[in-house]
């Protein structure tokens, strides 16, 4: 039998090829002879949200992280699966923390940019999540309310009926009860968010390079704020503060934690914001 | 599914640009996210540039804005090349900005337009650059890979 580290290069060797069933089935037989392996868990988890296997991926992101709790690669791989099984609180968690240990990391600043992007995308789903139950159980207790002020209008009738009230009066009554619920279908019509409503990102909460809503935000020496994956990216290019054009270090830089708070809050409220 | 870095940021400017463009600057055509075409005019009473409209040709690449656009006048019957001591006569322009170096991610399509509008307007010269039939005749290099190297800074 092949030994574990040839079973996973030629797994890797399928994966890149795109041969995902073949791949998950290397890093599987590699994983009989080699159990506690972290980094064969996250490539067979790879391979399986490749083969939307959502659930098995999420075994394989817990079996590494059982093993080696600070792998970016595994929460970055569960999240994803959590998402696909629009377990959205969970997906934000580990994308957040996977975002953390690759900034942390200096080896990983490759997966800096899809993981912000990634964090962003978990933010937006999540809030659509939210907005679609806020839409349901605001039609819901619509519908309750009218549905109330229906019943009472049938009882006001029966007794307007028992009290002998003539066809003028029963009209009466009936208009009476009719202007009622229109009245309260506009309170409902007016405190519904109007689709139309003009949606405006705000220029602070804005990356002046991707131009995206900013996820971990950090400061220059100048006092501008950027989203980090964008400006450590241009800084390894070109070590300049892209303002001043002074000499800009990606170790200078300081997370801005009030603005990243401002951004989450205004994300939670506006999650449409995370792909504007 | 991911999408380019530059796709991402390209579509936020034309939708921002498709609603406001300074005074002088107007888009001409943004079909794809590679290659857009502007037309600029100056403002003042240069009369080096009166009545005349120049069009512009930004190409991007995939990693725009972290690289800057590549930006050439582009001639057509009724769009010459401007007359300027940093601009060949076949549209390749020599400014800073617009080098590896002096390129800012913060730049964008609007203000490099606006940059160049008063490129011009500051001008006084009704010349070409120095050198400029030998490097027109020569030249098959992309503007981004030509090593300018800046006469004066004072144009």
């Amino acid at each position: 039998m092949a030994k574990p580290t040839q079973l996973k290069e030629e797994g890797n060797r399928r994966f890149q090829a795109g041969d995902y069933v073949m791949a998950e089935a290397l890093y599987s037989q590699a994983l009989i002879s080699d159990p506690h392996n972290p980094a064969l868990y996250t490539n067979r988890a790879m391979a399986r949200l490749r083969l939307s296997q959502w659930d098995s991926a999420v075994a394989d992101g817990a079996a590494c992280l059982a093993l080696a709790p600070d792998s970016m690669k595994a929460h970055y791989s569960l999240s994803q699966a959590h998402l696909a099984l629009r377990a959205h609180d969970d997906a934000l968690r580990h994308a957040l923390r996977a975002h953390a240990l690759c900034v942390a990391s200096s080896a990983d600043h490759k997966s800096l940019g899809p993981i912000t992007t990634h964090v962003l995308r978990c933010k937006k789903e999540r809030w659509e999540e939210l907005e679609r139950r806020r839409v349901r159980e605001r039609s819901g207790l619509e519908g309750e309310v009218l549905g109330l002020l229906e019943e009472r209008r049938g009882v006001a009738l029966r007794e307007a009926e028992a009290a002998g009230l003539d066809e003028g009066g029963r009209r009466e009554v009936e208009e009476e009860w009719r202007e009622k619920m229109e009245a309260m279908r506009d309170v409902f019509e007016k405190a519904r968010p109007s689709a139309e409503k003009r949606r405006e990102v705000p220029d602070w909460a804005v990356d002046d390079i991707s131009f995206c809503v900013m996820v971990d935000p950090v400061i220059t020496k100048t006092g501008k704020s950027y989203e980090r994956a964008s400006i450590v990216e241009h800084l390894r290019r070109q070590p300049q503060d892209p303002l001043t054009r002074e000499p800009l270090y990606a170790s200078e830089l300081r997370p801005n934690l009030d603005l990243k708070q401002a951004c989450d809050e205004f994300l939670q409220e506006n999650g449409w914001a995370a792909d504007w | 599914m991911t999408v380019p870095f530059a796709a991402k940021r390209l579509g936020k400017e034309l939708q921002k640009i498709s609603n406001s463009l300074p005074p002088g600057v107007e888009l001409v055509s943004a079909e794809n996210f590679e290659e857009w075409l502007l037309d600029i005019k100056v403002l003042d009473d240069n009369p080096l540039y009166q009545n005349q409209t120049y069009r512009l040709k930004f190409r991007f690449g995939p990693s725009y804005p972290i690289e800057p656009p590549e930006v050439v006048f582009v001639q057509l019957p009724d769009r010459p090349i401007p007359m300027h001591p940093h601009v060949y006569s076949n549209g390749i322009i020599c400014l800073d900005l617009l080098g590896q170096q002096g390129w800012s991610p913060v730049q964008n399509v609007e203000s490099v337009c606006m940059s160049l509008q008063s490129m011009l307007t500051g001008n006084s010269k009704n010349e070409r650059p120095p050198g400029d039939e030998d490097f027109v005749r020569v030249n098959r290099q992309r503007p981004k890979d030509i090593q300018f190297y800046y006469h004066d800074n004072d144009v």
